[in-house]
């Protein structure tokens, strides 16, 4: 019986044979924490090891500084200088700070991640990094203190949807839309604890960029990893940072022709239309035609889903075909995932066309994803989001915010209330 | 894990019970567990005196796919120091299950507890018996049962010993 991509890596993982459902220990690749829960991470080590506790490789622990960075409050500040002095105390080298970026996206640029890895993090959207084909998943401090000890954790081996995707986005239609689709059909459970593959020709044509916004949004579908084996341009960037042992990983992990799946799905993006996530949940889906004209008071493109080169590149197309500005009284912010996307955005002249529209250009940072860094809404207020998660007063008690697309996002930005990007780019 | 009958006041929740709404991003920063509780569901309509109100031994009463969203462990301290002895729920997210394991934290699922809240089968302030051992949950204020499942395989003998890092001790101890 052939297996799955999440039963091959789980295998590697283990060392032997697994199978669905079996509960397993894994070896970790790369054990990381942020600036949210690394602190609570660091004091529970020392709290349960007297102090006198070694992490097992520092070779395979990194933190990244990205939820509030940088820091916005002492406290914050604290627990940033507790992460430090821990790292610089355990020999920990792998300490990207607050001028980096966003934790998984700064992990992937320094070629940090390999197919087939196992990475845990203080981060519920870890597993965007399936995007390249690693397993890795967001858990909380404990689960990352247990991995200190001897490099291992637990695991279920999940069952695994096949997701095929195949035709051509029309214009001012993007990755973003489709996934919002998937969110709305499948609902906040509909990949309850599975892993997830996509193929397809949409898939195999894609960006690194959208594969990462695609593997992001499984957690809104409760999944547990998305998977996609780098091919192509992909393939090749990622050998560039992370080394030729990639391609062996690939050859050795992807699917075998006769895997099992519990549910195999299709979709075909022809016909597909800009679309977006309502107030206040991820999968309160509809079409931007549909809300069209609706006010928004805030709009803010960036995040670990939608918050690289190609998304802000697509948000500049929409500015440019407007050869307009945003709307008056229109708080417009764009934050970059990492600082290497912000020099892309810099050496594109993107940066200064942006100021020029009256679009807030921000450091790299997870920003609106926590009210309590810069962009938090006052209740009443609307805001429309390239984020992953619309909650109920997640960004402000008593604020509303849609999710959309960098596209919408912007077309709503220059018009000042929600505006499909098609009736501007024409 | 104590075998024995527990008795207290029902909190009812509806499905998809965000991280943010039982623990908003507002306090992340906190890294003391018992400092948590007094932040429990401020964000969610209806049960913002939750915190205030919350009585040791009151339980958690929801739907399908609680504590979704964040990997925030300290959604799950937030009830644990709150006093609150085992969160019923028809299911649980992922991460949210984890952490709860991990802490030694008793959850238990219940077939059919999404439909019955919504249903009113069980409500705000009802007292409630609950038979850990047995999974026997049952509504004194209306006369209603309900079944639930403890964790079973690894998860029972992580929930056995106190915990993750407890298990891990444990383990180390007896090589």
């Amino acid at each position: 019986m052939g297996k799955t991509m999440i039963e091959k890596i789980i295998r590697r993982a283990a060392g032997k044979e697994v199978k669905v459902g079996e509960r397993v220990w894994c070896n970790i690749d790369l054990s990381t924490a942020r600036d949210f829960g690394g602190a609570n991470c660091v004091l529970q080590f020392e709290e349960v090891t007297d102090k006198k506790g070694k992490v097992w490789d520092p070779d395979k622990v990194a933190f990244t500084f990205d939820l509030q960075a940088p820091s916005h409050s002492e406290k914050v500040s604290t627990n940033q200088k507790i992460i430090r002095e821990f790292a610089k105390k355990q020999g920990i080298k792998k300490v990207f700070d607050v001028d980096w970026g966003i934790g998984q996206h700064v992990l992937l640029e320094n070629g940090l991640v390999k197919p087939g890895d196992v990475i845990l993090g203080t981060d519920s959207h870890m597993n965007l990094l399936g995007a390249v084909g690693a397993f890795a998943t967001g858990v909380g401090n404990t689960d990352i203190v247990a991995s200190w000890f001897e490099g291992t954790n637990w695991f279920r081996v999940p069952e695994t949807m096949k997701i095929t995707v195949n035709g051509k986005f029309a214009k001012g239609v993007c990755m973003r839309d489709l996934l919002t689709h998937i969110v709305g059909t499948l609902g906040a459970d509909g990949m309850f604890f599975l892993s997830t593959e996509f193929y397809g020709d949409t898939i195999e044509r894609s960006s690194l960029s959208d594969r990462i916004t695609l593997c992001s949004m499984v957690t809104e579908m409760s999944g547990k990893i998305g998977l996609i084996m780098p091919n192509g341009k992909v393939l090749d960037w990622l050998v560039e940072r992370a080394g030729k042992e990639v391609v062996d990983r690939v050859k050795s992990l992807s699917a075998d022709p006769d895997a099992v799946y519990c549910q195999e799905l299709e979709f075909n993006v022809d016909n597909l239309e800009p679309m977006t996530s309502c107030p206040d949940a991820p999968d309160n889906v509809k079409k931007v035609r549909e809300v069209a004209g609706e006010h928004v008071d805030q709009v803010h493109i960036g995040s670990c889903s939608n918050g690289r080169f190609e998304d802000i590149s697509a948000a500049f197309e929409v500015l440019k075909a407007s050869k307009s500005k945003v709307a008056p009284g229109m708080r417009a912010i764009i934050t970059p995932a990492t600082r290497e996307v912000m020099l892309q955005c810099a050496e594109a002249g993107y940066i200064q066309k942006f100021l020029e529209a009256g679009v807030i250009f921000t450091n790299p940072t997870c920003a609106l994803c926590t009210a309590e860094h810069y962009g938090a809404l006052p209740s009443g207020d609307v805001g429309m989001s390239t984020t992953n998660r619309n909650f109920i007063g997640k960004v402000g008690k008593g604020s509303h915010t849609y999710l959309a697309s960098p596209m919408t996002a912007m077309a709503t930005a220059i018009r000042g209330k929600i505006t499909d990007p098609r009736d501007i780019l024409g | 894990m104590e075998n024995k009958v527990l008795r207290g006041k029902a909190w009812v929740f509806g499905d998809d019970i965000d991280t943010d709404l039982i623990y908003h991003n507002k306090y992340l920063a906190e890294t003391d567990p018992r400092k948590m509780p007094q932040y429990s569901f401020e964000y969610l309509p209806g049960k913002e005196n939750f915190a205030k109100e919350v009585k040791e031994g009151d339980f958690v009463v929801a739907g399908t796919n609680f504590g979704c969203g964040s990997s925030r462990e300290h959604a799950v301290y937030c009830l644990k120091y709150a006093g609150v002895p085992v969160i019923l729920a028809e299911s649980f997210s992922r991460i949210y299950y984890r952490n709860a394991i991990n802490n030694g934290y008793p959850v238990l699922f219940v077939k059919g507890l999404s439909q019955a809240i919504k249903d009113g089968k069980i409500k705000d302030g009802d007292d409630l018996e609950v038979d850990l051992e047995k999974g026997e949950i049952r509504d004194l204020t209306n006369g209603n049962s309900f079944h639930g499942d403890a964790v079973a395989d690894l998860e029972m003998d992580i929930m056995k010993a106190g915990g993750l890092i407890e298990y891990l001790k444990e383990k180390a101890a007896s090589k």
